[in-house]
C-alpha cells in the first residue's frame, strides 16, 4: 500500500472516529437535556400518564327542624356529559333521543365546544341507565348531588333553595351556604398501559360532606300555619298574606310561611318576585297592633294609670291641618276602652300628651326601625322615622301605627315583649343560637306594665272587643287587631287597598305562642277582626294542643265551690274575681253600681280593671265562667 | 447429595425466596385494595341510600299529607279542647 492510499485510510479512520465522537457528544448533550433541564417537565408528564385525578363532589349538610325532621337533603343523582370532539355524528339522533331531548339542541351543544360538555343535569337514573347503555363513544356518567325540600311549598320562603352547582341562592340556603356546603375533595389512582384505574388510589383530600344545621322552626306548626293562611287568603280573595309563630321565651322562630307559596323543588317555574320571603323582606303600616305599644309608653311615662280616662271627641280631631277619626265615635274611655274600641284619637291623645321621644325610644327597644339579625339575609329594617321629624301630626299617626312601617317578624318579636312580662329576646331561626338569643334580650317596659297591657289586650278579644273571632275555645288570647290602609302609587293612602292583621299571645297566663297574621289586600272585608283574627285561631287552636297546652275545662268541683264560699264578704271586695252570680249582684248593689252580666257561674273578667274607683251609678260589666 | 449443596448456592436461593415473597405481599396489597374499594362503594352505596330513605320518610310523613289521610281516608277531625290533655 503506497503512502497516499495509508494517509486516505487513516483519514477515513479519523473522519468516522470523529463523526462517533460527535454521536457520543451529542449523545450526553441529549441525556443531560433529558435527565436533568427537563427532567421535572418530563416526570410531570409521566405522572400524569401514570396518574389520575378525580374530583369527588361532597353532599350537601340537611337542614332539620327542631325536632329533627328533615326540611332539606342532598341526594346523588346522575347527570349526563361527553367529550363533544369524541361522540360520533351518527350517534347523536340515538343519544338525544335517549336523553328525551330535541337532535338539534344536542347537536348544537356537541358542535359548539370541543372539550368537556354538559348534555343533560341530574336526570332521572332510568334515563342515566337509558343513555350509557347505548355505550356511546364520548358519553359518560358523572354524579352530582341534587336538593330535595320534601315540605315543598310550606317552607320553600323560609328555605329558599339551590341551583345546579350546589350554591345556596335564597333563604336559609343561602344564608348558611358555607356551613352547608361541604369541600370536595381530590382523589389520585395510578392507571394501566390501557389507561384503566388500578384499585390502589389515594385521598390527595379527603372530600368534607357539609354540616347538618338544625332550625328552631316546627314543621307541624309550619304546616299548620301554611294551610291556615291559604285558607283565609283564599277566603278573602286576598292579594297575599304572612304568619309569624314564635316561642315568646327564646324567641325561637316556630312557624314562618307567605302566601302564594312557591315549590323550591322547582323554583324555575316561579317568578324571582315569588321567592321573596315577605315575613322578612316587606313592611307594611301595622295599624292598630302599634296600640299596645302607644299606652305602654304612656303607662311607663308614669302619667297614666290604666283606670285613667280620656274624652275620644266623639269621632274626630283635629290635630294640626289633619283630623284624626275613629270608626266609632266613643266619649270618654280608660286605657282598655281605647285598646279594646281601638281609638285612633285616644291613642293620639295619649302620644301627644308624653311626647314623641318616650314613643320613640319605645319603639326602637321593642326592635322596630332595626334588623333583628335572626340569620335570615334581604331582612328589612322597617321605618320608623327619628324624632326630629315627628311633628304633631306624625305623633298622633305613629301612635295608631301610620307613618311606620314594620315587618311581620318585627311586630312578633314586638308582641313577644308583652309575653315576656316586658322583657325583649331577639327572634332567632337557628336551633344553636338559642343561648345567644337568651343573651340578647333586654327590658323594654316594667313588668308591670306588661301585665297591664296584656290584660287590656286580653278585653280586645272578648266578645266586645274586634279581635273576638282570635280566640280558640278553652284558652285566652290576648291580642290586637289591625286595619291599615296601603299607599297607592302617588304615595298618598289608597281608598281601597288595606292590609288586615292580627297580633296575639295564647295562652294568657302562661304565654306559649305569639301569632302575627298579615293579609294583603283582602277583598270581601278590609278589618282584621273579620280577616286575621280567623287565621290566628285556627293556628292557635292546632298548635296549643299540639304544644302540650290543653284548653281550660270549665266544670267546677265542690271543692272550688267551697274556697269561693269562704271569701270575704262580696261588699268588702275591691275586685268581683271567682264571685258568684248572687254575690256580684249584692256587690253592685250595695255600691250602686250599674250591673252588666255576661255569662253564669264566677266572675273570670271584669271591667273597668280596679272597681274599687267606681263611683255610684258608674257601670260594671263582668263575664262569669260558663 | 451433601456436594450439591454449596454455600454460593445460598445466594440465588434466598433471592428468589424473597423475590416471590415480594410478588405475595404485591398480590395481597392489590387484592386488599379491591376489598377496599369495594367497601367504600358499598359505604358510598348505603349513605346514598340513607339519605334517600331520610327524604323518603320526610316526604311521607309531611304534616299537610298527614292530615289529609286521616281527614279523609281515616276519617278523623281535628280533637275538641277537651279531648286534648296534657301529657
Amino acid at each position: 500500500m503506497s503512502d497516499k492510499q495509508q494517509i486516505f485510510v487513516r483519514r477515513r479512520i479519523e473522519a468516522v472516529a470523529g463523526l462517533l465522537a460527535l454521536g457520543l457528544v451529542l449523545l450526553l448533550v441529549r441525556a443531560v437535556d433529558l435527565q436533568w433541564l427537563q427532567a421535572d417537565y418530563l416526570t410531570s408528564l409521566a405522572e400524569k400518564q401514570r396518574y389520575r385525578q378525580f374530583t369527588a363532589v361532597a353532599p350537601r349538610g340537611s337542614i332539620l327542624d327542631s325536632k329533627n325532621r328533615t326540611l332539606a337533603e342532598s341526594v346523588e343523582t346522575p347527570s349526563i356529559a361527553a367529550m363533544a370532539d369524541e361522540v360520533p355524528a351518527e350517534r347523536m339522533a340515538d343519544l338525544a333521543r335517549a336523553l328525551g331531548l330535541p337532535s338539534k339542541k344536542v347537536e348544537g351543544k356537541l358542535k359548539k365546544r370541543h372539550g368537556f360538555v354538559w348534555l343533560a343535569r341530574q336526570v332521572p337514573p332510568m334515563v342515566a341507565e337509558k343513555v350509557m347503555a347505548l355505550n356511546i363513544p364520548g358519553v359518560r356518567m358523572e354524579k352530582e348531588w341534587r336538593r330535595y325540600h320534601p315540605l315543598g311549598p310550606e317552607t320553600g320562603h323560609l328555605l329558599g333553595f339551590v341551583g345546579i352547582d350546589g350554591k345556596g341562592l335564597e333563604g336559609a340556603e343561602l344564608s348558611w351556604n358555607s356551613v352547608l356546603t361541604g369541600e370536595s375533595g381530590i382523589r389520585q389512582v395510578r392507571r394501566d398501559a390501557r389507561g384503566h384505574s388500578l384499585p390502589d388510589g389515594s385521598w390527595l383530600r379527603e372530600p368534607a360532606p357539609g354540616k347538618s344545621i338544625k332550625l328552631t322552626i316546627d314543621a307541624s306548626i309550619q304546616s299548620v300555619a301554611y294551610a291556615a293562611l291559604a285558607d283565609g287568603v283564599r277566603q278573602q280573595n286576598a292579594k297575599g298574606g304572612s304568619v309569624v309563630v314564635l316561642r315568646p321565651k327564646d324567641g325561637a322562630i316556630l312557624a314562618m310561611a307567605n302566601w302564594p307559596g312557591y315549590n323550591p323543588n322547582s323554583f324555575r317555574n316561579f317568578k324571582p318576585g315569588q321567592w321573596r320571603n315577605r315575613a322578612v323582606t316587606d313592611v307594611f303600616e301595622p295599624g292598630s297592633t302599634m296600640k299596645p305599644f302607644s299606652v305602654a309608653a304612656a303607662l311607663t311615662s308614669g302619667k297614666w294609670k290604666p283606670d285613667s280616662i280620656i274624652y275620644c271627641e266623639k269621632g274626630a280631631m283635629q290635630v294640626a291641618d289633619y283630623t284624626i277619626k275613629d270608626d266609632h265615635p266613643e266619649g270618654w274611655l280608660d286605657l282598655t276602652g281605647i285598646i279594646v274600641k281601638s281609638s285612633n284619637i285616644g291613642v293620639a291623645k295619649l302620644a301627644l300628651d308624653i311626647g314623641p321621644e318616650p314613643l320613640h325610644e319605645m319603639l326602637r327597644k321593642a326592635g322596630f326601625g332595626q334588623r333583628s339579625r335572626m340569620g335570615l339575609g334581604g331582612e328589612s329594617p322597617g321605618i320608623v322615622l327619628p324624632t326630629e321629624r315627628w311633628g304633631p301630626v306624625e305623633t298622633a299617626n305613629i301612635a295608631f301605627g301610620q307613618g311606620i312601617a314594620v315587618t311581620p317578624l318585627q311586630l312578633a318579636a314586638a308582641f313577644s315583649v308583652l309575653a315576656n312580662e316586658g322583657l325583649y329576646v331577639a327572634p332567632r331561626l337557628l336551633a344553636d343560637d338559642m343561648q345567644a338569643a337568651q343573651n340578647a334580650s333586654h327590658r323594654v317596659m316594667q313588668a308591670s306594665v306588661a301585665r297591664q297591657v296584656m290584660s287590656m289586650l286580653e278585653y280586645a278579644t272578648s266578645a266586645d272587643g274586634t279581635g273576638s273571632k282570635a280566640v280558640p275555645v278553652g284558652y285566652r288570647v290576648a291580642g290586637k287587631t289591625g286595619t291599615a290602609q296601603k299607599p297607592d302609587e302617588r304615595g298618598r293612602y289608597s281608598r281601597d287597598k288595606y292590609t288586615a292583621v292580627f297580633a296575639g299571645v295564647a295562652p294568657v297566663d302562661d304565654p306559649q305562642l305569639v301569632i302575627v297574621v298579615v293579609v294583603d289586600e283582602p277583598q270581601k272585608s278590609m278589618y282584621g277582626g273579620q280577616v286575621a283574627a280567623p287565621i290566628f285561631r285556627q293556628v292557635a287552636e292546632s298548635a296549643l294542643p299540639y304544644l302540650g297546652v290543653p284548653a281550660e275545662i270549665k266544670n267546677h268541683g265542690p271543692w272550688q265551690a267551697m274556697e269561693v264560699a269562704a271569701e270575704a264578704p262580696a261588699f268588702e271586695a275591691e275586685s268581683t274575681y271567682g264571685m258568684s252570680m248572687r254575690e256580684v249582684r249584692r256587690f253592685a248593689a250595695s255600691r250602686g253600681l250599674r250591673l252588666h252580666v255576661h255569662g253564669s257561674g264566677w266572675v273570670t273578667r271584669q271591667k273597668p280593671a280596679n272597681v274599687a274607683a267606681l263611683n255610684s251609678s258608674e257601670s260594671l260589666e263582668v263575664w262569669l265562667d260558663e | 447429595m451433601a456436594s450439591l449443596l454449596k454455600p454460593w448456592l445460598l445466594v440465588p436461593v434466598l433471592a428468589g425466596l424473597l423475590s416471590a415473597g415480594q410478588i405475595w405481599v404485591s398480590h395481597l396489597r392489590y387484592e386488599l385494595s379491591l376489598e377496599t374499594q369495594r367497601l367504600n362503594t358499598e359505604k358510598q352505596d348505603a349513605l346514598g341510600q340513607a339519605s334517600k330513605l331520610r327524604l323518603e320518610l320526610a316526604n311521607m310523613t309531611r304534616p299537610e299529607r298527614l292530615r289529609q289521610l286521616a281527614q279523609q281516608k281515616l276519617g278523623m277531625a281535628p280533637p275538641k279542647p277537651e279531648q286534648v290533655v296534657n301529657p
